[in-house]
């Protein structure tokens, strides 16, 4: 089901004639060739396509943790091309908030400092960090769950928990890969769910890869990937 | 600070490599400051030497002994005020592991010579006036349960001081000295009149070696050159030097001990590092992909070298604190243990000093430094991509 693009004044996401090759020892492999995307903000964009087909490397592109090998990625108003390492990690500090495939929680920390992690790299005070991380547990329905750990804790509520992360430093921009591609049907659903909640109640920009047609119809855009070329 | 528990999280994830890498640090340093501490005893006994001492021995060894006429010429020896003649008589109270140096010497020069040797006057005159006599160390006399008026026995080790029965001695005087004034005083020997030992033996030995008081230190050289030159060219050339170079000849018998502990003390510290450096590569390599999810969030590289690098720093600092008490313990009991407490025992203050602990600290917070660097710079270098690939 392909959704209708809102008429959005401003752009979250834009990507100008990108291309990305990777050497891999004396081959080079084209992922992206001449790709070009613009995702309206408030929205919440689905990235289908095969496997190899470059959905993961363009979402690494947009939340600034690759670079283009050509072309331009603008996220939240900003060129990711001209940023040093430092700049574009302090950048991903305030304005992307990522939820991966396998949840990637840190496994010495319980859920509540998991979520307070990406408030590390803030100014607030301890207690605010509290504060925060604990509202955003609570939004995802796991405020009695915050001293547990990961391995306490089930994959669905995992993935709750970095969803929790991926929020509370309030993002510009969610980027998901696969984020239920770990989860049984329920918990996908309650993830999907969640994530709908984020992009509808909290107007959060969300852009997804998911090789789940029925993760894909819960976005309002969805856009195909074949061989590092995208098509409504 | 924010970051602390994290990182001590992080340690406590597997806490027994990292209890076994701190137990390794803690002892590289212990060993450090337990070695040092013995180096630095050592060489502070070489100070209780005098300057304006001279010892003139044979030129070959210790071993061999002087002509009794030797001493009225080095006496005539210019700027030389006195000489005593003295001997290593090498007794044995009992049993060997009863251990404790024992000479003979002339009691009133001797007395003379050796302000820092101090008795009660009436004990001094006790000594003067009995051949038997002998005054021994508060030390020992703690140590045997010796009082004035206790007799002894020594039989001697060395075959021209064996007459066919044990030296009988009767304790005149208890010595002490103003460890302030005289630190690295020995106060664990004994001295008897050099006249017994020489009439026992039918006044067939020789003199084991002659101490000389001079007139002024700064001619140390010249006098000493002078005291060679007049048996230059007889059967028994003599060496004299400062009883300093006399005290660091003995610990030189040992070899070069500050090289060989020193040599030691660096072995195990290289070991160290490579068992720490072992450690953090694991804990490193064990969280690529946790490093690829911390930059992710916006981590900077520098932030995630800077706490592996603190990771690191924190099992130095530990070790380090570790190895100086157990090394604090250590060196308070040493002192109590047969054979080597009556070594140390000479060695005033003998314990773990700020100097060598503060190097203690420093020694471990640069192997901490130094374990966890190339750790450090792998997570600095970690692309995001690659290590959120590995599974």
């Amino acid at each position: 089901m392909t959704g209708t693009q809102s008429a959005a004044t401003t752009t979250a996401v834009s990507v100008q004639n990108v291309c990305k090759v990777y050497q891999r020892d004396s081959l080079q492999i084209n992922v992206l060739d001449g790709l070009n995307l613009e995702v309206p903000q408030g929205e919440f964009v689905a990235l289908m396509g095969p496997s190899g087909s470059g959905k993961t490397t363009l979402l690494n592109l947009i939340a600034g943790i690759d670079r283009v090998t050509s072309g331009r990625v603008t996220v939240a108003g900003t060129d990711l091309g001209p940023l040093s390492e430092g700049e574009l990690a302090r950048w991903r500090s305030r304005h992307i908030g990522f939820i991966f495939q396998f949840y990637n929680l840190i496994p010495v920390l319980n859920a509540l400092e998991n979520v307070e992690l990406p408030l590390l790299l803030s100014s607030l005070s301890r207690r605010e960090r509290r504060e925060r991380a604990l509202t955003a547990l609570r939004i995802v329905g796991l405020s009695d769950r915050a001293k547990h750990y990961p391995r306490q804790l089930s994959g669905g509520q995992e993935q709750r928990v970095a969803i929790a992360r991926a929020v509370v430093t309030d993002p510009t921009v969610l980027v998901a890969d696969e984020p239920t591609g770990d989860l049984d049907h329920q918990s996908a659903e309650e993830i999907l769910t969640l994530m709908e909640t984020f992009n509808q109640e909290f107007h959060k920009t969300i852009v997804m890869v998911t090789h789940d047609p029925r993760a894909a119809t819960r976005a309002h855009i969805q856009h195909h990937l074949d061989k590092g070329v995208l098509s409504d | 600070m924010k970051f602390t528990p994290l990182i001590l999280k992080h340690l406590r994830r597997n806490w027994i490599r990292t209890l076994s890498t701190v137990l390794a640090m803690s002892v590289c340093i212990l060993l450090f400051c337990t070695l040092h501490t013995v180096v630095e005893a050592v060489n502070f006994g070489l100070h209780a030497g005098n300057a304006g001492r001279l010892v003139t021995r044979h030129y070959v060894s210790l071993v061999f002994n002087l002509p009794i006429n030797y001493k009225q010429r080095v006496a005539a020896v210019p700027g030389v005020t006195e000489v005593v003649a003295n001997a290593w008589f090498g007794g044995i109270y009992r049993d060997p592991k009863n251990f404790f140096a024992n000479f003979a010497t002339e009691p009133e020069k001797f007395l003379e010579l050796y302000p820092e040797i101090m008795l009660p006057e009436d004990q001094k005159q006790a000594w003067f006036h009995d051949r038997r006599g002998c005054i021994i160390g508060r030390k020992l006399a703690q140590r045997f349960g010796w009082k004035i008026g206790d007799t002894f026995e020594l039989e001697s080790s060395i075959p021209p001081y064996r007459v066919g029965h044990p030296f009988d001695f009767v304790v005149d005087g208890i010595y002490d000295t103003d460890e302030a004034k005289y630190p690295g005083t020995d106060l664990n020997s004994m001295y008897f009149d050099y006249k017994y030992l020489y009439e026992a033996t039918s006044q067939r030995i020789g003199i084991g070696w002659l101490t000389e008081k001079i007139d002024d230190p700064k001619h140390a050289g010249a006098i000493s050159k002078a005291i060679d030159a007049e048996f230059e060219n007889s059967d028994t050339p003599t060496k004299t030097e400062t009883e300093q170079a006399f005290l660091a000849g003995f610990v030189a018998m040992a070899g070069n001990l500050a090289l060989l502990l020193n040599g030691i003390g660096l072995a195990v510290a290289f070991t160290i590092l490579l068992v720490t450096a072992n450690t953090m590569s694991i804990a490193v390599r064990e969280r690529q992909q946790e490093i690829g999810v911390l930059k992710t969030l916006g981590f900077s590289s520098g932030l995630v070298m800077t706490l592996i690098l603190s990771e690191a720093l924190l099992i130095g600092v530990l070790g380090g604190l570790l190895g100086i008490f157990i090394s604090v313990g250590i060196l308070k009991v040493l002192p109590q243990i047969p054979m080597i407490g009556d070594v140390l025992a000479g060695y005033p203050n003998f314990g773990l000093s700020p100097a060598t602990t503060a190097i203690g600290v420093g020694i471990a917070l640069l192997l901490g430094l130094a374990a966890g660097f190339f750790p450090a710079m792998t997570g600095y270098r970690a692309r995001i991509t690659e290590t959120l690939r590995q599974v």
